[in-house]
């Protein structure tokens, strides 16, 4: 969530042409909105990405991202990120998984229909801070494991706990995954008391991965989330959401490697249904090509587009809103497409240091929506991230 | 838009069904970084964490797995 902070730069009032860039550059500062649910906490939902059977090694890894967002003319948004993530098997069957974010956010933020600083002109400063635990024990033929989960912002405070199961067969070529949890919400903005800012949700899992033959491997996720309680925005005016959310994903990714040429053809899609409206479709295409002396250059590509919550009006704010119904200007829930173009370049060393520097680019723009038309009157939306990282099994 | 989806469920069905599985001994390419679905936590994380505070929702990926069997 958001909070203000007088030292931060003011930026000119946010009418209907620069709507998009005033709401991303506060937006931008909440990186745990109020939609997103706690689906992103690390922890929440099984989210090891080690293979199926008990690891031999442990994994550091650090990586720091800074990501800037901006528009024509409009006030921008920074977030510097620190992470560090652990992994380390123990008493032969158990493995724990551990980490630690900060984000670091700051920029202009012109709320013209906002109740945080209105006319005048302060910024918004937040800070997030977030870890997760997990244990897993390993058996022959399957593993169990259980998380927890806590974040924390100034005006946002989110606990969670999470259950998994993991079989696989005897020649270890399907993996069979089921994931629960449970999250539990607090908002208390800064701006006003809520009567009951609480939320809480139920999240399902369930997946497979598959090795189809030497050079191909596919995983397939679907995802169900529930939850009620507030969803609504409490630094936006007269915005209004329903008080339930559902959130149905199916998500595959498949992998296909060139012998020949030593790459790897990464394809991902996923097809994503919420009860707020507006189904969302995401395409992902990268190709990770070995150089000599240990390098690996992936360039990829990310496609995505999404429909308007049933409940979103474009500008001029604040047309459609009808006092007791459910309203948003967010533009967020708006129709529109977006691409990524990035690029990540790895170091692998032979004793087990790896080191990545890694760039995306993003633009959004609602013309470039498919399965139908984007939402008129919004400036495009663009932004940038920079990452870097080391990590060194062991 | 849901017909693609369908679609695109039909033919990952189509794919699996049209391959051999590997034996132990053939998984080396399947056990390289680049193979494994999820290598990279953190930069996975940290890719999600922007795309669910730009766009309406997110989740859907975080699984356990991913892993080629080759340990």
């Amino acid at each position: 969530m958001a909070a203000i902070d007088g030292e931060v730069a003011a930026a000119q009032p946010c009418d209907a042409a620069t709507r998009r860039s005033c709401e991303f550059a506060r937006d931008g500062a909440r990186l745990n909105p109020f939609l997103t649910a706690a689906l992103l906490l690390p922890g929440v939902v099984p989210a090891a990405a080690l293979a199926q059977s008990m690891p031999d090694q442990g994994l550091f890894s650090l990586q720091y991202l800074d990501y800037r967002d901006w528009q024509p003319g409009a006030a921008r948004m920074t977030v510097r990120n620190p992470s560090l993530y652990v992994m380390t098997p123990f008493a032969e069957r158990y493995t724990f998984e551990g980490s630690l974010v900060y984000d670091a956010m700051s920029g202009a933020s012109p709320l013209w229909f906002d109740t945080l600083s209105g006319a005048s002109g302060l910024g918004v400063t937040d800070y997030r801070t977030a870890g997760d635990a997990k244990v897993t024990r390993y058996f022959d033929r399957y593993s169990i494991g259980a998380g927890v989960a806590y974040s924390h912002e100034r005006d946002f405070i989110s606990r969670a706990g999470s259950l998994d199961a993991r079989w696989w067969t005897a020649d270890k070529n399907t993996t069979l995954a089921f994931g629960f949890a449970g999250e539990s919400d607090y908002i208390h903005p800064s701006a006003r008391e809520l009567d009951n800012g609480r939320r809480h949700s139920l999240d399902f899992l369930v997946g497979i991965t598959q090795n189809l033959s030497p050079v191909d491997i596919v995983q397939s996720n679907l995802t169900y989330a529930t939850g009620h309680g507030y969803y609504s925005d409490p630094y936006k005016t007269l915005d209004q959401r329903p008080g339930e959310r559902r959130v149905l994903a199916w998500q595959t990714r498949y992998n296909h490697h060139f012998t020949v040429a030593d790459a790897t053809l990464q394809l991902g899609y996923r097809f994503l249904a919420d009860s707020f409206g507006g189904d969302s479709h995401t395409f992902d295409v990268a190709w990770a090509q070995a150089l000599p002396q240990g390098f690996t250059l992936t360039p990829s590509v990310r496609y995505y587009t999404q429909g308007a919550a049933d409940f979103w009006f474009g500008p001029p704010f604040p047309q459609g809103f009808v006092n007791g119904q459910d309203y948003t200007a967010d533009t967020r829930l708006s129709a529109f497409g977006a691409w990524t173009a990035g690029l990540r370049l790895t170091r692998t060393f032979a004793d087990g240091w790896r080191v990545e520097l890694s760039g995306d680019f993003y633009r959004q723009r609602g013309d470039w929506r498919i399965f139908g038309g984007g939402s008129e009157g919004l400036l495009p939306f663009s932004a940038r991230w920079f990452a870097a990282s080391v990590s060194k099994t062991f | 838009m849901r017909r693609l989806a369908i679609a695109m469920l039909a033919l990952s069905c189509a794919a699996c069904a049209t391959m051999t599985p590997p034996k132990p001994w053939e998984k080396g390419d399947l056990a390289r970084p680049s193979m494994t679905i999820g290598s990279d936590p953190l930069g996975d994380r940290g890719n999600a964490h922007v795309y669910e505070s730009k766009e309406m929702t997110g989740g859907g990926g975080s699984v356990g797995g991913g892993g080629c069997g080759c340990n």
